[in-house]
């Protein structure tokens, strides 16, 4: 590993001439990251809009059984995994990791190394989600929910991952700053962790209930190791340097770190209160979940406290508002998950849509809103070229703020009224099912808003790295520059 | 494979993860990451001379504004 040149933060010279040498330097970095961040971040889009529209069919499905019911590959049992990996794999990891590409050049201070590893990796993991996707609309499923992709396509998208992680590290061990930034060791720690989850759970050593323990240790954990990661990464850049003030508390940012990353691995066996394995595993599953409220309230603190009094910005700031958002949803969704892991809630709550509008909550509301603020900030200073309709962005927040809120309330309060009738021997199981209607219908409407404004994005996206639309040399702000500046 | 060997395996892979964690542990207790220098100024690392504390950097494009006084008169 080279020494890093430079002292804790920054040359301490703020003279012309190092400001000018500073502007250059990043320049540089964003430039070297241009192609594989540009490549990570549209396919990543290209996933979200396929997946999007396989979860809105698939929602509708649930209250209009028969639609599109005649054809093998449009049924719920097909389009259901699709959408699931499209999101995951396909829109947060690649657009995930087209994030973190950029945000090494930036923590690290030098260019990225190996770049031809990041196009492979790139071609590759498209090349998997594309072949996984067409075997499941076939009917090949490997029958684990996250890991519904048949082996082949798994393999190339872990050999994607690998080459991935490969040029991340040799561009950590080039860096030129001292310190290892909150948000490399996110990063960090993501790499080495999900290879080797992706691998075990997918060199299909597992049977019966052994299997059941396995798909749940692998699910929670791939939140655990790779999705929340990403977010956490994009927040504690993001929130601090949109705002130009250093995150509240660095002591707990670190904290949070290292208390993620003792409890959160042990929770996955939650999932299976009540099912056939030792009440010992499944109980120090809850006990750490509850711990969990650690590294969150260190999260929660120092993400909220950073932006409070600078609340001006989110105001006007897209990428600050789309953040924020996702680092509010971050701390409702752990608060939520902590508790919901326990038996008293799982009594009600298991096998309900609550389930649902709780994960919605963490992958889209925390992450996807992350992903979305972080693309807002990145994607101008690659492509040289502003957001050309301010008001595009703002329907975009609007309609993906707004459609995973009912998507969430919905989801919850009709799950848990779900949870209660199940338990009420008197009522009919048939009865229970009628009832979850309207709840599903405000879900497919609440998908539906979520989806346009995905089409919204793309477009706006398009425009960017065509650099076409008009010209701005003003930023994107969803207020008039002046009346920010008069304030 | 049974529950016990898929158990044997999560304990190994456990052993695995939290012996890589330690490692990074030590590493960074010995490169001084947790040092109280580079926790009080670790922080500002995202930020450097051209784009430095104090100052909203989602501008990018941004053209200097006219003073308060300067739109006053107009």
């Amino acid at each position: 590993m080279s020494a890093p040149t430079t002292d804790v933060h920054r040359a301490p010279a703020a003279g012309p001439d190092q400001r000018i040498a500073d502007e250059l330097l990043r320049i540089g970095i964003d430039a070297s990251t241009a192609g594989p961040t540009v490549l990570y971040l549209v396919s990543g889009i290209a996933w979200l809009l396929i997946g999007s529209l396989a979860g809105v069919a698939a929602s509708f499905k649930l209250h209009l059984p028969d639609w599109l019911g005649g054809f093998g590959p449009l049924t719920f049992g097909r389009l259901r995994p699709i959408h699931l990996n499209a999101v995951t794999y396909g829109w947060i990891s690649l657009a995930g990791s087209g994030m973190i590409v950029w945000l090494m050049g930036r923590l690290c201070r030098t260019e990225i190394r190996w770049p031809g590893l990041l196009y492979a990796s790139a071609i590759l993991w498209n090349a998997g989600l594309a072949a996984g996707s067409l075997l499941v609309l076939l009917g090949y499923n490997a029958g684990m929910e996250w890991l519904e992709f048949p082996l082949p396509a798994a393999v190339t998208i872990a050999a994607a991952f690998v080459l991935f992680a490969l040029s991340m590290f040799r561009t950590f061990a080039a860096r030129q700053v001292e310190h290892v930034y909150v948000s490399l060791w996110y990063i960090l720690a993501s790499m080495t962790w999900f290879p080797v989850l992706y691998v075990i759970a997918n060199a299909g050593l597992y049977q019966g209930v052994g299997e059941a323990a396995m798909n749940w240790w692998y699910g929670h954990n791939a939140i655990t190791v790779w999705f929340t990661p990403i977010g956490l990464a994009g927040a504690y850049y993001f929130i601090p340097k949109v705002i130009g003030r250093p995150i509240y508390s660095y002591y707990l940012g670190l904290l949070g770190f290292w208390s993620f990353a003792l409890f959160y691995n042990w929770n996955g066996l939650h999932h299976l209160v009540g099912g056939p394995l030792p009440t010992w595993a499944i109980s120090v599953s809850i006990v750490a979940s509850l711990m969990m409220f650690v590294p969150v309230l260190a999260v929660a603190v120092n993400h909220h406290m950073t932006a409070l009094g600078h609340l001006q910005i989110v105001r006007y700031s897209p990428t600050l508002r789309f953040v924020v958002f996702g680092a509010m949803s971050y701390t409702a969704v752990s608060f939520q998950g902590s508790l919901e892991a326990t038996r008293t809630v799982q009594e009600i709550a298991h096998f309900t849509h609550y389930t649902i509008g709780h994960a919605h909550l963490g992958m889209y509301a925390f992450v996807t809103m992350v992903l979305f603020g972080a693309i807002y900030y990145i994607l101008p200073r690659i492509a040289k070229w502003e957001w050309p309709y301010p008001g595009l962005i703002k329907v975009h927040f609007w309609l993906s703020a707004a459609g995973v809120i009912v998507y969430f309330v919905a989801l919850t309060v009709g799950g848990w009224l779900q949870g209660l009738a199940m338990n009420a021997s008197a009522v009919p199981f048939l009865d229970t099912v009628g009832d979850t209607i309207p709840w599903l219908w405000a879900r497919s409407v609440s998908g539906s808003m979520m989806t346009i404004g995905h089409f919204v994005f793309s477009a706006h996206v398009a425009l960017v790295i065509y650099r076409a639309g008009p010209r701005r040399f003003a930023p994107a702000w969803f207020r008039k520059a002046e009346e920010v500046a008069a304030e | 494979m049974t529950l016990v060997p898929a158990a044997v395996v999560i304990v190994v892979v456990a052993i695995a993860g939290a012996s890589a964690a330690l490692a990074a542990f030590f590493w960074a207790l010995r490169t001084r990451q947790f040092s109280v220098r580079q926790l009080n100024e670790g922080a500002t690392v995202i930020f450097d001379s051209a784009e430095d504390i104090g100052k909203p950097t989602d501008q990018l494009f941004r053209k200097p504004l006219p003073d308060k006084d300067e739109r006053t008169d107009h």
